[in-house]
């Protein structure tokens, strides 16, 4: 009774971990892989990834708890990134924050109660001269202001 | 020759090793926190820092190796800045609350900065906070005083093998956790917290209940739960046990210990102890009497009985839990006081046939091994039981020695070793025989026969092997056999552990005998696994109808004339009966009179209606133990004992080491076994009294030379492993027997229908981690971890018999029915279902019958077909 989730997980494994000399070297993309089909690194991707490396369970959770940049926690269907450094922030992403938080009940490093978005607060994309900035998932946007931020927003659901 | 220079000290080494060594070794201190002699080195917390001239930095002397020449400085003002600066570090978050940390006296980061300074921190920031974590029921984290020196993890990994807690996070907001963040579910040995240098991981048990500094006093003993025989520290402060624990440098365990010997102390203060003698009266009711009215009555009963009925209507049971000294005095009350050979334990159901068929094959003293010698060991192989479960001492040997480079071979379910075996050999649950015949005779024929025991080298030659259809039937790969072949082919100093299911089956013989050949072709070493602490013991004691102190024969007549000198009689010539000859005798009627010491039978032995109806019918029952137990509730004379955490004395491990026990404290009311069965046999006629254990073991010497030279002051020094300087005697006995040799394995078709869900499964028996027999089913501690009893079932079979994890189910089997919940285990097969003999009322050992194997006289398990299992409302 092995799902689909397991298999993704397990075929990635096996593919792997030929190309590594030892097969605790594929447990960092094997987390990246996990992350993808769980949305985060749950306790059951932990328990999957350690099945079939013979890490144990709580090595692999140190690692993943190791690097600031794997989902640690659940994450909505959309992350929302959005820049606050000094520019940004003289530019108006405060109040772009505060909308958030009113129109979506989101906090930084929430999540929506309805699972679309998450909300994550990140440093300087470099986009200093077009700010505020803020990436959804891998797209980019910029020059945001308080009408156009729903409007692309709007077209994530 | 290395020539270093620390501190203007010459130093000259042999052999190569850390500067902080080669300091310890020169009488240098050096602080240190995250280093620990058991561990890896790790060199995180920087507090070795030392000055090595031509270095421009400081370098952590605790993974810095010595090089000829090197000049080492360790206490310049440089270091001490150092160090100083380092500890500032580690109090910017380390709450400074020890006057509520259990930890503080014993702490070594209090020691240090009360030696280095830092008494005033710089930062003002506030300090990280990380709530106390309550809900692992016996290991209380607070991870704000973790400094993350990994030393626990280290012990996990590296030492136990758990691999159950690790660092999480980064940087500041690293700390340490178990798997789930919550509760450990782990095999809670606890040896984090023995390792933790704060107080970030401390026991719950005696939480805030004292001080380091409020210890009275420290007796070093051996712990009384299983057959490994650790050694350790018992505190005591008044009449209370405040902890135990492991020395490193210390005895068999070497600075570790299991969950049973560091957390299973307060079985002592448990429910159901009983402190007063009990009578039964004529109500039928069991009322308190004083010592001298019970014994005085069971002599007198017991007298009458022999009157009446003859001395072969008296029979003793010794006990597996019990002394060297109270198992001796035992058989001597029914030996050479009373005169009767009827006289055995529990030990006859596995430990003692499994023992005495290896020595008929290799002589005596097979099993007489050391147990930290199985690190050392290139290779592991396990039958029969899951040694981290049932000896978890030796369980971690085992794992040590895959880490250093071992092959374990585990045939029958890994269990505890998964993880550190290569390749699966687990066949169909009563069909490891299969696996093992393929393995030995791969190995034989490849590596051909010495020709030293003409014996042992006929069967072999008789030896039939399964072919590959049966073997891949069995569920294990044809191919993994050839590997494991290979692998045992490679191993020179192999470790071969039998557990006690190698003999509860009826090819007990042949597995046996099996073992005993990868032993013979490859000079191994074997192991025999046993529950309980003492069995070697009382078998060596007499406490079996063949053989008397010494484990000399009965037969033996050189000896009578000393016998009648120093014990006033000679050894019953009339043969005695052994356990189960004992209850059948009890059965129809013809055994009267029954001591049973430190035993219960009818929990602990199988087919209880058989036990309770044998029980029945003994006219007089003395009982001899330590809680209210079901035995002791039939019983005409209870006898309140002490326990093994307060008496004297001595233990024999299962590998032979005799080592001795110190009484801790005392329990108010109850009394060494052996002075309550000498009471006994002084009103019998016994001449000879005893002050102390003491006293009996210097009988003990002059009745077999095997303890001649070996006094309580030697064993204080150091254990002693079999002969203990002194002679055995007997030596090979000649040809033996083994059963189903010849026959070729090609009908193996029930055990395969029972895996392919055609059958019903099999009962079987769990010999969990966190018990060992009822005894430990009285600490708290441990039933806080396992406190309800469980079916063990995979979930393709919870699935057939429709029921989900937790549901209440009713197993119904030929013998009886028994309730508990279900839980589901992933790694199962699906043929078989397994229970614990732990909780009065809901025992495995209940609802099985039992024969006796022809051979080698094991106890097979009979009836545990299972007919049903069902759903019952709570």
């Amino acid at each position: 009774m092995e799902n689909n989730n397991v298999k993704t997980i397990r075929d990635f494994i096996e593919r792997e971990k030929k190309s590594y000399a030892s097969i605790e070297s594929t447990v960092i993309p094997a987390l990246h892989e996990a992350e993808g089909v769980y949305g985060w690194i749950s306790p059951e991707a932990i328990e999957d990834i350690s099945n079939y490396t013979g890490v144990s369970k709580a090595k692999i959770k140190g690692t993943a708890t190791f690097y600031a940049m794997y989902k640690n926690k659940p994450m909505g269907r959309h992350l929302i990134q959005l820049c606050t450094n000094v520019v940004c922030m003289v530019m108006g992403s405060e109040s772009l924050l505060s909308l958030l938080n009113e129109r979506y009940e989101l906090e930084p490093g929430g999540m929506t109660s309805d699972g679309r978005f998450s909300l994550v607060i990140m440093e300087c994309i470099g986009a200093c001269g077009t700010a505020p900035a803020m990436l959804v998932d891998a797209d980019y946007y910029d020059n945001l202001n308080e009408k156009n931020i729903f409007e692309i927003l709007d077209k994530y659901q | 020759m290395i020539k270093v220079n620390i501190d203007g000290q010459e130093i000259t080494l042999e052999k190569p090793m850390t500067i902080l060594a080669a300091a310890q070794r020169a009488g240098i201190k050096i602080p240190t926190l995250c280093y620990d002699k058991q561990l890896e080195p790790f060199g995180g917390c920087r507090l070795c820092l030392v000055e090595i001239e031509r270095v421009p930095k400081l370098m952590a002397s605790c993974t810095v190796n010595v090089t000829d020449g090197m000049v080492v400085r360790t206490q310049t003002e440089k270091v001490k800045k150092a160090r100083k600066a380092q500890l500032e570090f580690l109090l910017i978050n380390h709450p400074l609350d020890c006057p509520v940390c259990d930890k503080a006296g014993e702490c070594d980061l209090q020691d240090l900065v009360a030696q280095y300074g830092a008494h005033e921190g710089r930062f003002l920031e506030g300090k990280r906070k990380h709530p106390e974590s309550f809900r692992d029921p016996i290991i209380v984290r607070n991870m704000e005083r973790c400094i993350t020196c990994t030393r626990c993890v280290r012990m996990c990994d590296g030492v136990q093998g758990a691999f159950a807690i690790t660092v999480t996070g980064r940087g500041n907001h690293s700390f340490v956790e178990p798997f789930t963040g919550g509760e450990y579910k782990c095999e809670y040995c606890g040896n984090c917290l023995t390792v933790c240098p704060v107080g970030a991981i401390m026991s719950k048990l005696h939480r805030h209940s004292y001080r380091p500094w409020y210890v009275e006093k420290e007796i070093k003993t051996i712990c009384g739960f299983c057959a490994v025989g650790c050694t350790l520290i018992a505190q005591t402060r008044g009449k209370d046990i405040i902890r135990t624990m492991p020395k490193h440098g210390l005895g068999i365990n070497d600075g570790i210990l299991c969950v049973r010997g560091r957390f299973g102390y307060d079985y002592r203060s448990g429910e159901g102890r009983i402190t007063t003698p009990l009578i039964r009266k004529d109500s039928g009711e069991l009322e308190p009497a004083s010592w001298e009215t019970a014994i005085d009555y069971a002599a007198r009963r017991l007298a009458d009985i022999k009157e009446r009925h003859g001395v072969a209507s008296i029979g003793g049971i010794g006990s597996g839990r019990c002394t060297n000294e109270d198992n001796y005095m035992l058989q001597k009350l029914i030996r050479y006081v009373i005169g009767s050979n009827n006289m055995d334990s529990s030990a006859r159901f596995a430990f003692a046939p499994a023992q005495k068929y290896l020595e008929r094959m290799f002589g005596q003293g097979v099993t007489a091994n050391l147990i930290p010698g199985i690190a050392n060991a290139d290779g592991v192989i396990v039958f029969g039981g899951d040694p981290t479960a049932i000896n978890p001492i030796l369980g971690v040997q085992c794992r040590i020695a895959r880490r250093k480079g071992a092959k374990v071979i585990v045939i029958g379910a890994p269990a505890g070793l998964k993880g550190f075996v290569d390749y699966k050999l687990e066949p169909v649950v009563g069909c490891e025989e299969v696996v093992l015949r393929a393995i030995v005779k791969g190995v034989v024929d490849k590596k051909g026969l010495s020709g030293e025991n003409a014996y042992i080298e006929n069967k072999i030659k008789k030896l039939m092997s399964p072919d590959d259809e049966t073997i891949e039937r069995v569920g294990v790969a044809v191919a993994d056999i050839a590997k494991a072949v290979d692998n045992i082919l490679k191993m020179k100093s192999p470790v071969v552990v039998i557990g006690p299911e190698a003999v509860h089956t009826s090819s007990a013989s042949l597995n046996l005998f099996l073992l005993g050949v990868i032993n013979y072709v490859l000079n191994g070493r074997i192991f025999l696994l046993s529950e309980k602490a003492n069995y070697q013991g009382l078998l060596d004691m007499g406490c079996a109808p063949d053989v008397v102190p010494g484990g000399r024969p009965i037969e033996l007549d050189i000896i009578e004339h000393k016998f009648q000198d120093l014990l006033g009689s000679k050894t019953p010539e009339e043969h005695g009966m052994n356990l189960y000859e004992m209850i059948d005798a009890a059965k129809n009627g013809k055994l009267k009179a029954l001591y049973v010491m430190g035993d219960n039978p009818l929990f602990n032995y199988p087919d209880r209606e058989h036990i309770e109806d044998a029980f029945n019918k003994i006219d007089f029952l003395i009982v001899q133990d330590i809680s209210l137990n079901d035995t002791v509730k039939m019983a005409d004379v209870v006898f309140p004992a002490n326990s093994w955490l307060e008496k004297d004395g001595t233990f024999i491990n299962l590998g032979r080491s005799l080592q001795r026990l110190r009484k801790a404290l005392s329990m108010d009311g109850c009394w060494d076994d052996w002075k309550i069965v000498a009471e006994v046999a002084k009103k019998l006629g016994m001449k000879k009294s005893y002050e102390s254990s003491k006293d009996v073991w210097e009988e003990i010497r002059k009745v077999s030379p095997l303890y001649r030279d070996v006094d309580y002051v030697g064993l204080d020094e150091q254990a002693l492993t079999w002969p203990y300087m002194g002679e055995p005697i007997r030596g090979l006995e000649g040809d033996f027997k083994v059963e189903g040799l010849e026959q070729v394995l090609g009908n193996v078709a029930k055990g395969s229908d029972g895996f392919m869900g055609l059958t019903n499964p099999v009962l079987m028996l769990e010999r969990p981690l966190f018990h060992s027999g009822s005894m430990s089913g009285m600490s708290k501690a441990l039933l806080s971890i396992y406190g309800a009893p469980y079916f063990k079932i995979s979930k393709t079979l919870a699935l057939r018999y429709g029921f989900k994890e937790g549901d209440k189910v009713r197993v119904i089997m030929e013998k009886g029915e028994i309730d508990a919940s279900a839980q589901i285990d992933v790694n199962m097969q699906d043929g078989v279902v397994y229970l614990s003999n732990i909780f009065e009322g809901v025992g495995y050992m209940g609802v099985v019958g039992y024969k006796v194997d022809a051979v080698v006289g094991s106890l097979v398990i009979t009836n545990n077909n299972i007919v049903d299992i069902v759903r019952v409302e709570d």
